[in-house]
């Protein structure tokens, strides 16, 4: 796609309830637009009522993502010239959760399992004085980096299958939190939150192709994190822990 | 119309709003806490966006006291010193708490504690930070609090009117458009928060959230409440500029670029900082800012009306390395920040100005407490970089104390003003029923338009006065435009035209602001008042909405901690 061109844009609209209706809308290039000015422009010019959600519009905030030619990505940092296809690009909502309106979802059942499998950080009881010396380069600074830089958008969780299919599963985005907390020397549950995850239809329900890690638009490896965790898991097991 | 009550009612998820929900929540355990934001919960807002870090005064040698004057000197003598020594002092208990608390896990230097960077501006390197991604870690690990406890949700709730009781002696809740379905919602609550996080989006180039268009501010002056400092708006020298086309344009690029060492250009391909300033390059973001604007209107522009940014000359090598997340999202726009040029130009960022707060966060109307973005009077002329997400978590969480304690002596529900509200739902309802929505781009960007050139950076009495009334004219036009009559449910073009009634409010706030201070500091420069005036007899502005008019008045800054004459034996 160059500029001066003219694209066909498919999106997939609808709302919660009624099934969605793929309809067309052809918008002429102007620059290298990214997917979502594409839809910006569709919605100032021609449909005034289109629902899509961004907020930070730099891949800070994780509220743009869709499906972009069948595939999930955050759209404020995809580029039309690198998806489209012969002047067609398909658009449609995040799969797996509840639409909104035609783009926009609501990703509370997202943020849910999140909460559910424990991805929030627990203080130790030692109280405020202090802050843990951690050093840079140590091997507990880097596991708990390794996975940290998440903005939570969803994207590995839509491209996960068994995430699809099995609604109790924590899915990539949540395993891969908790993996970080495992690794978080200053929190106090540590490596006691590996039972609350390895139950039946957690971690372990997890193939390991790691779908989710091809599309992490922040390069993230979720699919490692739930290996590391899966290991830890069974190593407490053989040691009787709980 | 869908009735709900809550005991405490947070506007907004940035710093403010999240940090305050908490404390509100500790405080008071058996009351209902409700956090409403026109998004996501932890998703919109600034916060989020924060990229640098976070100012406090723990380093060896440091001081609070020393962080105080920066932030006096940097504000141009006219903050409230009260406020801006509650942030000082407050910080690194904060700080330890975003650690210990929330699970934020900062950065760490060679010994294990916290790694602090230099800023522009300060006397000391303080400013804590998560890589270049801080708002990240921040938004991030606060909303799983926030998830984890017992606070409830109103997410994708745009707050629309501040309603009073009857008697006008108290606030007794909030209008909001559940965006979603389109309906109204009434929340009636004991006590609200104000952090909806300004957000200078009326300017062509700005780097706030698309979701923020001042909202707070407009809801605060038409209840009648006044806002302080409105002409400081604070633009960062180095948004993106790549094309009218994209929403990455006026996006910032990090101010480290220039502190490790980047040239900004002309579109020849001139240094020209170093002819205004012996910093150059590293000069605060007002001096740099105004010297590019006169670059560009000296012609000396580049192919899209910025400047160049150069970072090459430091090894291609090193930049990508220590700017990773700057060099891969230039590289998403297909730019080489490493080693080729890219056009910059100065974003508007951050409103130092908003409403007249106290530091407990309390507000004139009884009820309502203000904190972050929304309020005005810390940062005084200027924002320090680092002091921004300092301001949101400290007095979001001082407020959430606040109202927590509040509870205890406030009287039970009130009912809002039945007028008011029946105004309020009536205004927001009237652009459904016309036509028009396709002219709504257009109008916007010829508000951001006017806004740049005659109200930004390089001010004069003649171009406001050509604002003032190219903004009536505005107001009167997007009055006859219309957001096309379909559905209100998950209707962009509607909540465009609720943004614009904001900003053109908002926008005229700003612009009586800057007729009314004639003379030049901080973030506002009168080409033809450029002298400081006497920073021993400093006045702030105040704008206040009575009916359809706004009026302006000059108040005399006390200086209650530290004089400016004091400030020389330092
Ligand atoms: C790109 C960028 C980088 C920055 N970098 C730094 C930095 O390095 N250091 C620093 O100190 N500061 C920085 N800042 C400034 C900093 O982000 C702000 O000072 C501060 O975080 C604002 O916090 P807040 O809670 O007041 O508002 P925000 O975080 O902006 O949150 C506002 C919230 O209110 C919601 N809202 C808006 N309108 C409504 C409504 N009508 N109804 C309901 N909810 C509403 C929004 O959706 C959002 O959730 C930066 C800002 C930007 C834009
Ligand atoms: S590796 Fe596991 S979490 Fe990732 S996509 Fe596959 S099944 Fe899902
Ligand atoms: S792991 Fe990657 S894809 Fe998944 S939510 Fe986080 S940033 Fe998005
Ligand atoms: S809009 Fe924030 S990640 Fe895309």
């Amino acid at each position: 796609m160059t500029a001066g061109e003219v694209i066909t844009v498919t999106i997939r609209r609808g709302g919660e309830h009624g099934a969605p209706v793929p309809v067309d809308f052809r918008v002429p290039i102007t620059g290298d637009p990214t997917v979502l000015d594409l839809v910006t422009a569709i919605q100032r010019d021609q449909a005034p009522d289109l629902g899509y959600r961004f907020s930070c519009r730099v891949g800070m905030c994780g509220s743009c993502a869709m499906l972009v030619q069948g595939r999930p990505r955050w759209t404020c940092r995809t580029r039309v010239s690198l998806v489209a296809r012969r002047g067609r690009l398909d658009l449609a909502p995040l799969p797996g959760l509840p639409v909104v309106k035609d783009l926009a979802v609501d990703m509370a059942p997202f943020f849910e399992k999140w909460a559910a499998a424990g991805g929030g950080f627990r203080p130790c009881e030692s109280g405020d004085a202090v802050l843990a010396l951690v050093a840079p380069e140590s091997p507990a600074r880097r596991n708990a980096d390794a996975a940290i830089e998440c903005i939570g958008c969803g994207v590995c969780a839509a491209a996960c299958r068994v995430a699809g299919a099995e609604p109790g599963y924590p899915g990539p985005a949540a395993l891969n939190r908790v993996w970080t907390l495992v690794n978080d020397v200053r929190d106090a549950d540590g490596p006691r939150r590996l039972a609350e995850v390895a139950g039946p239809g957690g971690l372990f329900t997890c193939h390991s192709q790691g779908a989710c890690t091809a599309c992490c638009p922040k390069g993230l490896d979720p699919s490692r994190s739930i290996a590391g965790l899966k290991r830890a898991a069974v190593l407490a097991a053989l040691r009787g822990e709980p | 119309m869908i009735r709900l009550e809550t005991d405490i009612l947070i506007l907004g998820s940035g710093g403010a709003g999240l940090f305050a929900a908490l404390h509100a929540k500790a405080g008071a355990p058996e009351a209902s806490v409700t956090v409403a934001v026109k998004g996501l919960l932890g998703k919109s807002g600034c916060t989020r966006m924060v990229q640098g870090g976070y100012n406090v005064a723990v380093g060896p040698g440091d001081s609070v006291e020393r962080h105080f004057l920066d932030t006096i000197e940097g504000g141009g003598w006219i903050n409230d010193q009260d406020l801006a020594w509650k942030l000082v002092e407050t910080a690194p208990a904060r700080v330890r708490e975003l650690e210990n608390q929330i699970g934020c896990f900062f950065d760490r230097g060679p010994d294990g504690g916290l790694h602090r960077k230099a800023f522009a501006g300060q006397s000391f390197d303080r400013t804590v930070h998560k890589g270049d991604l801080t708002g990240i870690e921040i938004i991030g690990r606060l909303a799983e609090q926030v998830w984890a406890r017992d606070i409830r949700r109103l997410e994708d709730h745009r707050a629309i009117a501040l309603l009073p009781d009857a008697a006008g002696a108290a606030l007794a809740g909030v209008l909001f458009i559940d965006m979603r379905s389109g309906d109204f919602t009434l929340v009636r609550a004991r006590a609200v928060l104000l952090a909806t996080g300004g957000g200078p989006t009326m300017y062509r180039y700005h780097t706030p959230s698309g979701d923020k268009s001042c909202d707070g501010m407009a809801m605060a002056l038409r209840a009648g409440l006044p806002l302080r400092d409105m002409e400081m708006v604070q633009f960062h020298p180095t948004g993106l500029l790549a094309g009218p086309g994209t929403r990455m344009t006026g996006t910032v690029l990090e101010e480290g670029l220039r502190g490790a060492g980047g040239w900004l250009l002309t579109g020849g391909g001139e240094r020209f900082m170093l002819r205004v300033d012996d910093r150059a390059e590293r000069a605060t973001r007002d001096i740099i800012s105004r010297t590019m604007i006169e670059e560009i209107r000296a012609g000396r522009a580049t192919p899209h009306g910025g400047l160049y940014l150069k970072m090459a000359h430091l090894g291609p090598a090193r930049v990508r390395a220590e700017f990773k997340g700057m060099v891969e999202r230039c590289a998403d726009c297909g730019l080489d920040l490493a080693g080729g040029l890219v056009e910059v130009i100065p974003s508007a960022h951050y409103m130092m100005g908003g409403v007249v707060f106290a530091p407990d966060g309390s507000t004139a109307l009884p009820g309502l407490f203000a904190a972050g973005e929304d309020t005005g009077g810390v940062h005084g002329a200027n924002r320090l970089g680092g002091n921004g997400v300092a301001d949101s978590t400290i007095f979001g969480g001082i407020a959430g104390d606040t109202m927590a304690a509040w509870l205890r002596d406030a009287s039970g529900f009130r009912e809002p003003d039945r007028d008011l509200l029946d105004q309020a739902a009536g205004r927001a309802l009237a652009p459904l029923h016309r036509n028009g929505a396709g002219r709504l781009a257009d109008l916007r960007d010829r508000l951001a338009t006017l806004m740049w050139d005659k109200v930004g950076i390089l001010r004069t009495g003649r171009d406001l006065a050509d604002a003032e009334a190219a903004l009536a004219d505005l107001g009167a036009e997007l009055a006859e435009t219309g957001a096309g009559s379909a559905s209100p449910a998950y209707n962009p073009a509607w909540h465009d035209w609720l943004n614009l009634e904001n900003l053109i409010l908002v926008s005229r706030a700003i612009l009586l602001a800057a007729q009314t201070r004639q003379g030049s500091r901080g973030a506002h420069y009168r080409c033809d008042f450029p002298e400081p005036g006497d920073l021993a007899a400093s006045s702030y502005t105040e704008v206040r909405l009575q009916g359809e008019v706004l009026t302006a008045a000059n108040r005399p800054v006390r200086h209650t901690r530290v004089r400016p004459a004091q400030e020389t034996g330092r």
